[in-house]
């Protein structure tokens, strides 16, 4: 028997991703397709692209899962973003009168207000943190926690007979990691490879 | 003299001891890291198999294509206020428009809520209306601080849903504004609205039924 070739290993490997795709696309839910080592993200329905991100960077600890469908259970973000309620008579989404928009003070719920750092817990262990490229001390805080918090956690829960999975994938622009966090709602079922 | 030895000592063996822990961290967290599958560590296919691969591989790419919407559909990506109009993956038109702003409002009377999100997910479209009013819903009227009316009519506003409208159900609409200032932020109660020129444009190619993907 010969060797597996990168011809028929890309074959069966799109068999495999399709076969999956095939059983998202057939529901009319959005769902995700993370390609790992080709650095992209993106968001599809019924098969189409419908947004694509490109990563800064994509590494991981431990052993992730990357196959399958995997489903967002929980969303967190050290401040996660809050919605505002409206005070009747008092406070609206739109001003009564047009002319007045130019001077409104928007209260709602947009797109800057999202988190630019969060984590993403999926249902089979896999943990994704979601980042921006950061420089000075937040920059440095996220390496000691990359390069000795998750190796130390690593260590202590392999004693346990538990593991660490980790995949931490980074923007180059805020505004992208902001959006992961408006676009994907806890349910929402992607692959990871 | 002997203090200072002590300290040094203590310094020394506490770094060996740091550099220890990452180290049994960094052997365990590679130990891991190696188990990932290495490439052709999966089921080997044989060239008698090969064929039969491709070919489901072609059926499936064939189903899935089969899956994506036919003609053209509307794309509103609510965070970024966008909408597209798309044949394919070809934009048709594009637009700045203003969806739902995340606003919650309760009843003084305590018993109903509202959340004004734009709803996600499919949709399509189920009507086509030119020179729509609006029927103000009982939110519109809390919103305000006013009474809610008794009588049908003074629930009904002209003008404040622009020229055309497009339904795509429980009430949400694609519709005009008179707020074209705002048009780029999340400011409605939930329904999509567009500039007068753009809706114009939109309510001219996008027929009933067509699909809405709302992200």
């Amino acid at each position: 028997m010969d060797g597996q070739t990168p011809d028929k290993e890309k074959t069966l490997r799109s068999q495999q991703e399709l076969t999956w795709e095939y059983e998202l696309a057939k529901e009319p839910h959005f769902y995700f397709v993370l390609d790992a080592p080709g650095k992209n993200l993106e968001l599809r329905v019924r098969g189409m692209v419908l947004r694509t991100w490109k990563l800064e960077r994509v590494r991981f600890w431990g052993k992730p899962a990357f196959a399958k469908t995997v489903r967002l259970v929980r969303k967190s973000a050290l401040k996660p973003p809050q919605r505002n309620v409206i005070k009747p008579g008092e406070t609206t989404t739109t001003p009564k009168d047009p002319k007045a928009a130019a001077t409104f003070e928007l209260e709602a719920l947009e797109l800057k207000d999202m988190p630019r750092s969060f984590s993403l817990e999926f249902d089979n262990g896999l943990h994704v943190s979601v980042r921006t490229k950061e420089s000075g001390m937040r920059g440095i805080k996220g390496e000691i926690y990359w390069y000795g918090s998750l190796p130390l956690r690593n260590m202590l829960w392999a004693r346990k007979g538990k593991t660490t999975s980790e995949l931490e994938i980074r923007f180059e622009n805020e505004k992208d990691a902001q959006a992961i966090y408006w676009i994907f709602f806890e349910g929402i079922k992607g692959l990871v490879y | 003299m002997l203090i200072k030895r002590l300290l040094a000592t203590v310094l020394a063996l506490g770094y060996l001891g740091v550099l220890g822990v990452v180290g049994a961290s960094y052997y365990f967290g590679l130990k891991q890291f190696s188990a990932r599958p290495a490439a052709g560590a999966g089921p080997v296919v044989t060239d008698k198999d090969l064929p039969k691969i491709q070919k489901n591989v072609q059926a499936l790419e064939k189903k899935i294509a089969a899956l994506q919407a036919r003609g053209v559909y509307i794309v509103v990506d609510t965070g970024e206020n966008r909408l597209y109009v798309k044949k394919g993956a070809e934009i048709v038109r594009q637009a700045v428009v203003s969806c739902g702003s995340g606003d919650v409002l309760e009843d003084p009377g305590g018993k109903r809520k509202w959340v004004f999100d734009t709803p996600r997910g499919e949709f399509f479209v189920r009507s086509k209306i030119t020179n729509p009013y609006w029927v103000k819903p009982d939110w519109a009227f809390i919103e305000e601080g006013e009474p809610i009316p008794k009588n049908q009519e003074d629930r009904v506003e002209g003008g404040s849903l622009g020229d055309y409208a497009l339904g795509f159900g429980d009430g949400f609409f694609i519709h005009g504004t008179l707020y074209t200032r705002l048009l780029g932020r999340n400011v409605t109660h939930g329904c999509v609205r567009v500039g007068d020129k753009d809706l114009k444009e939109i309510f001219k190619i996008v027929p009933v039924g067509a699909k809405i993907y709302i992200y």
